[in-house]
């Protein structure tokens, strides 16, 4: 372990049951060279997770029997064309190599849950459609309600779809990923009800070399109960075992360690998958492809042409009705904390060593680590108020029956943050999230400097920023990147204007983009981390906003109130105008159809 | 010289008088000609509103230069006569006489102006007229009124029918003009759509015999500016003996196009796109253009110069050194002139090795057949004249070294198109390097402007291709330009006359220029015929000579316009 992961420590309490019960097993192969050799084996891993990285052909577990060579690897990948659709996911996990064949099972802890309907069981089923999950594999549902299969099967197909583009078979693909899906009743503390599962589990696997995914859709202070009999009752004996986690992870730098030290219990670094949904995503993805394999952008990436970035999520819908969980953690721990920033990281990140995954993570929590904690002075609160339009009333934050009426969470936040290192000092960073506004938004904004000494500035008025270069990312709705230029606008006269050199992605790519689920799903089962959140990440992400949480709570700080709907608090304005920025999702820009 | 001493009998001074040397109460009374300098005369103020219209709606943004005699001008009209001269001609009929009405229509032109077609054969004003309405048009986004406005253009157009050698016709053409112009102060516009062989004969005749009395003359000259140095210095000396430098308005079209005028917006208005602009980034520039059709029986003209003269010397030259000049100081015509000149003169001379020259063959598809270049009627059987060109030039300065330039251009090819192509430079240690197969150089970014057909910029840029695995492919950063502007662009007739009018150089070529444009190109153009190397032949309709393959393969280039990825 120390090999892979030399920051770590996992520290394994004695009154705790064997924290390697729910660790690596290892699996009894022919080739016993490997299996006896702890760290050779996740040398091996490591090797493996290179070549499993997207799109390549192989995928860690299954080869285990494989001497890591290329040789080897090489005909493995040949051996295994006829298997892998060459289309999407490539390498389909756990296809056979030649001995045995290799099963996942995937356990979706907390099935009844809305995610669980909504998401999960949906791209699972999308990554069956589109034969990226092994031949052979399990689902199982587990929750504390009383179902059997066939009420747990009714309820998922419920929620399944298929592609759009790929209507065929639908009906046909759904029954069979169906008769996968099975349930499990058992409280989320109970070793015993875990023990029951595993056996259940064992039953489907029948013999093959097993996997197992758990995927815990439950409620943060159950976490550790569940790791900890999933560990000690229901990991695999012979392949490995992953748990997927889902925010919060903590809501402060304290509790935040306190979780991953209860994990670390029960789990290797590597074994654990913290989701953060917004790095699936296809445009957040794709941040790293735009800077790194374009020659374009990398020149301009730094303080030298960048006046600002500006990460943007706004929703236009409140609570709801469901601002229970809300109310305790606030936008700021809800969106900012992790989406928004994740996002920043891979922006600003240097370039990494390689695409590996603890390289990437290597360069974000290093940025991170580079980052000002957030001052008072450069946040902006916000809650939203009730509203009437065209005799609509729509409800205020504290109208919600869930949140208190003295309620204080802010519903909006607005922040400049700052990296100090040598590309990055003194560019603004602004980040703006917000429920129950005028638009439902996911964008990314690169603002440039004005040309120096322009020979065209008389064209443009007072202000020079006002007709800079601007790369925008809009990662939802209606993906699309595009590059605002200065242009001229035909005709006799020599007038200026911006226009944009436009990629939208529905006109572009006629396929559905997949949910960032499938993606981040497909990539636990193959042990691809790149967009899993690794601990001391975790860590520098939390110790940049804790301080800043803890005084807005301790001085009671009053959110500025914005009428529901409305473009938020104006304060986020002066906010900007402190760092000479302006909000670019404001302007009256060209919109593209 | 020959052409020139024809002119003994004149003063050779009579076009080309310096008002700085004449006393400023003398200046009124002379009958001579009188030039203005073009040292911009809009910071005087002046209250005509009609100017200020006119330099608003149509003044290119920059200083109009002299339309009016300032100190004098407070109380008298002025007026612009523009003199069409060989206005029988294609040319005239397709380009000029429309750009004019098209101008005319837009308000571009000032309140009073007068055009007069001249040409030998003989017609009365109500042909003219005639002859010029079969071929206005108005813009396919302003239909109003326009047959009332082609009404009104056409009272404004006259014909006077005389002699291209004849100053006793110019001398009727002048009094004519001052019919019209009655007692305002003219300006006079004299547009040469005639052959080379006699340019200097009609200017000396309209210099002596029509020029402006009180405003300013000048000379819009079409191509072919010789053929090499030394006719295009003899030709250039002959003009200088009735016009100064700045009363010459050589025209090249294609810096009148919309996005040829763009490519400085582009490269100095954007921050994005300066950084780039180097050798450092840059790996090659395309600079292309082709035709789909061939002589067409009218190859008398062309087979005397060539495609290298008639396209490549002159278009596709003066849009590389747009393209790759430096910052100039400012935007004023000679600014730009100067930069552009300068990067000329960096230009190594071409090599007979760094070009490849093409002639297209009959070719019959289907049931079609279409002739060869040596079946036009007008072309000598054995003409060695190339219909298809391609170099590889290198500009010897800090920005540029090593960076190839290829041109390419040709007749009766696959499709009609102009367009430049930047192809930057892999990317150092690219950690997508997995993704791309073998040539990294496959997969760079490149800048793509197409300045015809159908206007668009483009920027091809490697992107994630959307689904759960990691596949790159090249996605275009787009803008097309009938979908961003809805408004018809102007044809670069229109934006050359109007720049003449408003004394606006920018887009003119200058001597100078010039001279380092054709001194690049005779050693070259002298070794192919002198070697008489013979052009490789292409089916008509092709793609060209596999010979440009070998030539960008030289370079370790390719031809980016024969990849489909074209939007």
């Amino acid at each position: 372990m120390a090999l892979s992961f030399p920051n770590y420590s996992s520290s394994s309490p004695s009154n705790l049951p064997s924290p390697s019960s729910f660790k690596h097993h290892q699996r009894t192969t022919p080739s016993s060279i490997l299996s006896s050799q702890n760290s050779f084996r996740h040398r091996f891993l490591k090797w493996v997770s290179i070549q499993s990285a997207k799109n390549q052909n192989l995928n860690a577990v299954c080869m285990q029997e494989a001497l890591p060579s290329n040789e080897t690897l090489k005909k493995l990948k040949d051996r295994s064309l006829p298997f892998a659709p060459p289309e999407e996911c490539g390498n389909v996990v756990g296809f056979s190599t030649g001995k045995e064949e290799c099963t996942v099972s995937i356990t979706v802890v907390g099935a009844s849950g809305d995610l669980a309907k909504k998401k999960i069981f949906p791209a699972l089923f999308a990554l069956y459609y589109e034969d990226c999950l092994p031949k052979h594999f399990t689902i199982f549902g587990y929750a504390r309600s009383k179902m059997t299969d066939a009420e747990l099967r009714n309820m998922v197909s419920k929620t399944l779809t298929c592609r759009i583009d790929k209507r065929e078979n639908c009906s046909e693909k759904m029954n069979q990923f169906l008769k996968r899906c099975f349930y499990h009743s058992g409280q989320y503390d109970s070793e015993e009800h875990f023990v029951e599962l595993d056996q259940k589990l064992k039953e489907h696997e029948a013999g093959r070399i097993t996997n197992r995914l758990f995927y815990l859709s439950i409620p943060p202070n159950i976490f550790i109960d569940v790791v900890k009999c999933a560990g000690l009752s229901a990991s695999s004996s012979n392949g490995w075992t992953r748990v997927i986690i889902e925010k919060p992870f903590g809501r402060d730098s304290e509790s935040s360690a306190a979780l991953t030290r209860g994990l670390k219990q029960y789990l290797e670094e590597d074994q654990i998958f913290r989701i953060d949904h917004y790095l699936g995503k296809e445009l957040v993805e794709n941040i790293s492809v735009l800077r790194f394999s374009n020659l374009l952008f990398e020149p301009l990436w730094s303080r030298q042409y960048i006046r600002n970035m500006q990460f943007i999520f706004s929703e236009d819908f409140g609570t709801e009705g469901r601002g229970g969980y809300f109310d305790s953690y606030g936008i700021i721990r809800d969106i900012m904390q992790n989406h928004l920033l994740q996002i920043l990281a891979l922006f600003a990140m240097e370039t990494p060593v390689s695409l590996d995954a603890e390289d990437i993570r290597n360069e974000k929590v290093k940025v991170l680590r580079s980052m000002r904690p957030l001052q008072l002075e450069n946040v902006v609160i916000g809650q939203y108020r009730s509203h009437t339009k065209n005799g609509v009333t729509y409800a205020g934050y504290v109208d919600d029956k869930m949140v208190p009426k003295d309620s204080l969470t802010p519903t909006f936040a607005a922040a400049a943050l700052f990296i100090d290192n040598a590309r990055w000092d003194g560019v603004p960073f602004l980040m703006k999230a917000g429920k129950a506004l005028h638009t439902r938004r996911a964008e990314i904004r690169v603002q440039f400097r004005h040309v120096p000494g322009s020979l065209y500035k008389k064209s443009f008025g007072k202000d020079l920023d006002q007709a800079t270069n601007e790369l925008v990312i809009r990662v939802q709705p209606d993906e699309a990147i595009y590059l605002k230029i200065n242009n001229k606008v035909p005709g006799l006269g020599m007038r200026l204007d911006r226009s944009d050199l436009y990629l939208h992605y529905a006109a572009r790519y006629s396929k559905e983009i997949p949910d960032a689920y499938e993606r981040l799903l497909l990539d636990a089962i193959q042990g691809e981390r790149r967009l899993f959140i690794r601990s001391d990440e975790l860590d520098a992400a939390w110790k940049l906003f804790t301080p800043l949480l803890k005084e807005l709570e301790e001085k009671k700080i009053t959110p500025e109130l914005y009428p529901f709907g409305s473009r938020g608090p104006v304060r986020a304005h002066y906010l900007a105008e402190k760092y000479n920025v302006q909000w670019g999702d404001l302007s009256t820009e060209h919109v593209h159809g | 010289m020959a052409t020139c001493s024809s002119s003994s009998f004149i003063s050779p001074s009579s076009f080309n008088n310096d008002p700085t040397q004449l006393p400023k109460t003398l200046q009124k009374g002379l009958l001579l000609p009188i030039r203005r300098s073009n040292i911009p005369l809009l910071h005087i103020h002046s209250n005509s509103h009609l100017r200020k219209q006119f330099q608003s709606k149509c003044s290119n943004g920059y200083p109009l230069n002299a339309v009016h005699f300032q100190d004098e001008a407070e109380a008298k009209e002025t007026t612009i006569s523009i003199t069409v001269v060989g206005a029988s001609g294609d040319l005239a009929k397709k380009k000029i006489f429309p750009a004019l009405f098209a101008l005319f229509y837009e308000d571009c032109l000032p309140k009073h102006f007068t055009v007069f077609g001249y040409a030998r054969s003989k017609l009365t004003d109500e042909e003219l007229r005639n002859m010029i309405s079969r071929t206005l048009t108005c813009r396919i986004d302003k239909r109003e009124n326009c047959s009332d406005k082609m009404v009104q253009f056409l009272q404004r157009c006259f014909y006077h029918s005389g002699q291209y050698g004849s100053e006793e016709n110019f001398l009727e053409l002048d009094r004519k003009l001052k019919e019209k112009e009655a007692g305002r102060l003219p300006n006079r516009l004299f547009y040469l759509s005639i052959p080379p062989n006699i340019f200097v004969d009609a200017v000396r005749c309209a210099s002596c015999c029509a020029s402006s009395a009180t405003g300013w003359t000048r000379v819009i000259v079409e191509k072919p500016f010789g053929r090499d140095s030394e006719s295009s210095g003899e030709l250039t000396r002959c003009l200088k003996q009735y016009l100064t430098e700045d009363q010459i308005f050589r025209i090249d079209h294609y810096l009148g196009k919309e996005l040829v005028e763009n490519l400085s917006v582009l490269r100095f208005s954007n921050l994005v796109f300066e950084p780039l602009w180097s050798r450092q980034y840059i790996r090659n520039v395309q600079l292309i253009f082709s035709e789909d059709f061939g002589v067409e029986g009218r190859g008398g003209y062309f087979d005397s110069y060539g495609i290298i003269r008639d396209i490549m010397q002159n278009h596709l030259l003066q849009i590389l050194a747009l393209f790759a000049m430096e910052t100039p100081v400012s935007l004023d015509a000679e600014d730009i002139r100067n930069e552009k000149v300068k990067v000329l003169r960096s230009m190594r001379t071409l090599q007979l090795d760094d070009v490849v020259v093409g002639q297209y063959k009959g070719h019959t598809k289907g049931s079609k057949t279409y002739p060869s270049y040596t079946d036009d009627p007008t072309i000598p059987n054995h003409s060695l004249t190339a219909t298809f060109a391609a170099a590889a030039l290198f500009i010897d300065n800090a920005r540029w070294d090593g960076v190839p330039f290829l041109m390419k251009a040709g007749k009766a090819l696959h499709n009609r198109r102009a367009e430049i192509r930047v192809q930057f430079r892999h990317v150092p240690g690219n950690l997508y390097k997995g993704k791309f197969g073998m040539d990294m150089d496959e997969a760079t970014n490149e800048l793509v402007i197409r300045v015809q057909p159908d206007e668009a910029i483009y920027l091809t840029i490697n992107n994630k291709i959307p689904g759960l695995g990691m596949r790159l492919d090249r996605s275009n950063l787009n803008l097309l330009y009938k979908a961003r502007y809805p408004r018809e662009i102007p044809d670069a007739y229109e934006r050359l006359l109007l720049d003449a009018m408003a004394g606006e150089r920018r887009l003119f070529i200058r001597s100078d220029e010039l001279d380092a444009a054709w001194a690049l190109f005779t050693p070259l153009l002298k070794e192919l015929e002198e070697k008489k190397i013979a052009p490789e032949l292409y089916p008509y309709g092709s793609r060209g000579p596999v010979g440009e393959h070998y030539l960008a393969a030289k370079y370790n280039i390719r031809w980016g316009d024969l990849t489909s990825d074209d939007s």
